[in-house]
């Protein structure tokens, strides 16, 4: 699932391990869901969204819907 | 202007993404110091037995390879780990805890390793760690409660406290193919023994192999 993490994150200019730090979780994990290889649980997923004051469709794009997000 | 932003990022965390190729080294260089250091204890041992003096110019010439390789092992170790030092890659709370808990566990397990060695009597050729050798009753009770009791303890509290979300789906990925392994292999090697085509099912060798199957892909979901 694609998602805008990487760049909410640079212009916090964090690295991913102070995401991580943030978010309670590794690097590692943060590098996944970046990149697109690990898609977050739902409560991760909120947590996020509240971290950066944006709803979870507004980080994260659902590509089967083609991205048409009201 | 977020795309441009994101195409112009070329932050440290970018460069290098999980330093899995020196942490494998890593991984693999302990292992070998721990299994250099069973060949030189099950050396030992064998040449005492047999009454031979280990340190006689043959066995000083033997000691001193098994040395300069855990030499060159340790060496490795040193250097993958100044290489991720020198990547600047930070490291996360949950991280730094993971990793203290790793060494300590794979420390335990080299302790474990060379307590076998030094206490087994393999006559099957195969390393005294993994042979079905008899071992004294101490020695037995004192690796059955490490392993029966604080591996359980340490294990819940690595997967309750420590490990997050991803890593724990690596691991569930992992246990996932090692059962399916173990439910198709143990099976089969079982029946093919019972037509005598193969011999006896080695408990060992299945829980190495199931083993193996996990951290394998547990590594690879994690650091891929």
């Amino acid at each position: 699932m694609k998602n805008r993490l990487k760049v909410l994150r640079a212009m916090r200019n964090w690295s991913q391990a102070e995401l991580g730090d943030h978010l309670d979780v590794s690097r590692q994990a943060v590098n996944a869901i970046e990149t697109g290889k690990y898609d977050p649980s739902l409560p991760l997923a909120f947590k996020m969204a509240r971290l950066f004051g944006l709803r979870i469709e507004e980080i994260f794009d659902d590509e089967s819907d083609g991205g048409q997000h009201g | 202007m977020l795309n441009l932003m994101e195409a112009q990022m070329t932050d440290r965390d970018d460069a290098d993404n999980s330093n899995a190729r020196a942490t494998i080294w890593i991984m693999l260089a302990a292992l070998g110091i721990v299994m250099t250091g069973g060949a030189i204890a099950g050396y030992w041992s064998e040449m005492r037995s047999d009454g031979g003096d280990p340190l006689s110019p043959p066995g000083i010439i033997a000691l001193a390879l098994f040395i300069a390789i855990i030499g060159g092992l340790a060496y490795s170790i040193w250097r993958n780990a100044h290489k991720i030092k020198a990547s600047g890659d930070p490291l996360s709370r949950r991280e730094k805890l993971n990793n203290r808990i790793l060494v300590g566990s794979g420390s335990l397990g080299a302790i474990i390793a060379v307590i076998l060695s030094l206490s087994g009597r393999a006559g099957d050729g195969r390393p005294d760690v993994f042979s079905n050798a008899p071992i004294s009753e101490p020695v037995a009770l004192l690796l059955a409660f490490t392993v029966g009791v604080l591996l359980p303890l340490v294990s819940w509290y690595w997967h309750k406290k420590v490990i997050d979300e991803q890593e724990e789906a690596a691991y569930r990925t992992g246990t996932l193919f090692a059962m399916y392994a173990f439910w198709i292999i143990a099976p089969v090697w079982w029946l093919l023994w019972r037509g005598g085509m193969l011999p006896a099912p080695d408990g060992v060798a299945l829980y190495l192999m199931t083993t193996f199957i996990v951290v394998i892909i547990w590594f690879w979901k994690k650091y891929r």
